[in-house]
């Protein structure tokens, strides 16, 4: 105990310490945050950036918790999150990720979504990630189960573009808002999806039989 | 060894020839800071080209058991192709934002493409003051946003996906595809 | 363009984005530095157009801006300290990842660059990665063509045996 104690007292007087160093590593928080939690913050970005993660969303979060005048305990919890699951997204979704499918991949992972399920939709979409996770997030917020949200975007990963893939997870959306059952909404629309972009294929190739 | 030493040099230039990928969002970071209303009197007049009418369709899904304020994304609507609205470039397109706001003194989008800035994006009063709207390029990628009424009010959109609240005020989130 | 056409203006962002931010990745050798420079030289652009007397040249002038925008971000980098705070929840997560394991060649190349003082890699850069005749580095950079050249010299001069160094071990 003694121990962790002496540890965290050290850290806090470091973080007090580079208070005006972490202060110019992004001038947007610069004008927002106290010098404690901007430092705090700085360092949850520098170990981020070390890790070869992208800090742009991490700026973000923070700049959202100043605009909706968050405590700062709030603030650096939220991004300290943030920082872990785009760690687990990188993980998940492989180190030549841009940073809008990883931000998408944090997302997801935050819904609920299982980081196997990520890897599984990188190796069966070859065509960036980000349409087919945000539609997988915003499915799962939605009310759809992160189980049957995965499995409906994994079946669309292989053959559907992002416009396809947009309107199903649309379709999905009325479905529930009209009073469906989630998975049930989920599990139709992915057919009549499927069947959308087999009939596509069907009709862009003349000699093949329906 | 002067030959072997170009050899070496020759291929760290080829190498930094390589094209490096920025992020294509930068573009939209720029485009909000530059059709801020505070940019400056050229500002003004560059700021028509967002305030042009632009027709406006409510879904009827959108009437279901909402409360007073409705914000409807035109490019979310049934109604229309998934592409929504001029492509400016490669991978910026122009999203519309409307919400019904009666009464309200001022709205603003604030989101992350504007580095939540409540002064840098302020929606236009349409049809009476009921309705506001504005138009914004946005990159390809998921952008978390929200409106604030009256500089106090946050709202999120009743229509769009609702982003996962770290903070206690809602958001929504923005997928444009790429 | 001077009428302020926001559009258009967004074309020639996305346009010149790659070919800038090559130069400014290189330049500061932090991504996130170079992403906030190229924004700061497209906003400064923007305000400034008038000054752009003629559209052809724009691009080269808009090179220019950015020429001095990593300058002053390579100062401030200078000056900057970082450290780590020893948050072992988040770093955990975070080491989780894979680490970056840039190929070893990557790494050299960049560690050499950093040793270049910042003119003399600007100079490199200008004339060798983005393959610039020196009249054109003089405009951007308001330095001498002799000068540009003893810079562009004793860049090569110092990369070789930064290079060699390497090779040796």
């Amino acid at each position: 105990m003694t121990t962790i104690h002496r540890v965290s007292g050290l850290v806090l007087v470091a973080a007090l310490l580079l208070a005006r160093a972490a202060s110019a590593q992004d001038p947007r928080l610069e004008h927002h945050l106290d010098s404690t939690t901007l430092a705090v913050v700085g360092a949850l970005m520098d170990s981020a950036r070390s890790a070869g993660l992208p800090v742009e969303p991490l700026v973000q979060r923070a700049l959202e918790g100043t605009a909706k005048h968050a405590e700062p305990d709030r603030i650096i919890a939220a991004v300290r999150r943030l920082a872990g699951e785009l760690g687990v997204a990188r993980a998940a979704l492989g180190r030549e990720s841009s940073p809008a499918e990883l931000d998408a991949g944090a997302s997801a992972l935050r819904a609920g979504v299982r980081p196997e399920d990520l890897t599984l939709l990188r190796q069966r979409r070859t065509q960036s990630l980000t349409v087919a996770l945000a539609a997988l997030t915003d499915l799962v917020t939605g009310g759809v189960p992160p189980d049957s949200a995965a499995a409906a975007v994994l079946a669309l990963a292989s053959r559907a573009r992002d416009d396809q893939i947009a309107d199903f997870r649309r379709a999905v959306e009325r479905d529930i808002a009209l009073g469906a059952t989630p998975a049930a909404a989920a599990a139709v629309r992915v057919d009549a999806t499927l069947r959308e972009v087999a009939g596509a294929a069907n009709s862009s190739n003349p000699s093949r039989k329906p | 060894m002067f030959e072997h030493d170009d050899d070496a040099l020759n291929r760290m230039i080829d190498r930094l020839r390589e094209p490096v990928e920025m992020d294509p969002r930068l573009d939209t970071r720029v485009m909000t800071r530059v059709a801020s209303p505070g940019f400056g009197a050229r500002a003004a007049s560059a700021w028509e080209w967002l305030r042009r009418p632009r027709a406006v369709v409510i879904s009827p899904i959108t009437g279901l058991g909402l409360a007073a304020a409705i914000a409807v994304l035109v490019w979310f609507l049934p109604t229309r192709a998934p592409e929504r609205g001029e492509p400016l470039a490669s991978d910026v397109t122009a999203v519309q934002f409307v919400v019904v706001a009666p009464g309200a003194e001022s709205v603003s989008l604030v989101g992350d493409f504007n580095d939540w800035d409540a002064r840098l994006t302020p929606m236009c009063a349409v049809r009476d003051g009921r309705l506001w709207t504005v138009t914004i390029p946005l990159a390809a990628g998921r952008h978390r946003y929200a409106f604030l009424v009256n500089g106090a009010r946050w709202l999120a959109d009743p229509s769009a996906p609702r982003a996962q609240d770290d903070f206690g005020a809602p958001s929504s989130v923005v997928t444009v595809g790429g | 363009m001077r009428a302020g056409d926001q559009a258009a203006y967004a074309v020639l962002v996305a346009r010149y984005r790659a070919r800038l931010g090559r130069y400014a990745v290189h330049m500061l050798g932090d991504r996130d530095d170079a992403e906030e420079a190229l924004q700061d030289a497209f906003v400064r652009a923007y305000r400034s157009i008038a000054r752009c007397q003629d559209d052809a040249k724009f691009g080269a002038w808009l090179f220019g801006i950015l020429v001095n925008r990593c300058r002053t971000a390579g100062r401030r980098a200078a000056r900057r300290q970082r450290m780590f705070v020893r948050d072992d929840a988040s770093l955990a997560r975070a080491a989780a990842a894979e680490q970056p394991e840039a190929p070893d060649w990557d790494i050299t190349i960049r560690r050499a660059l950093d040793r270049l003082a910042p003119a003399l890699r600007e100079a490199f850069l200008l004339k060798h990665v983005e393959e610039l005749e020196y009249e054109a580095m003089a405009e951007l950079t308001g330095a001498k063509v002799s000068a540009l050249k003893m810079r562009v010299l004793r860049a090569r001069e110092q990369l070789r045996a930064l290079l060699s160094e390497v090779e040796r071990v």
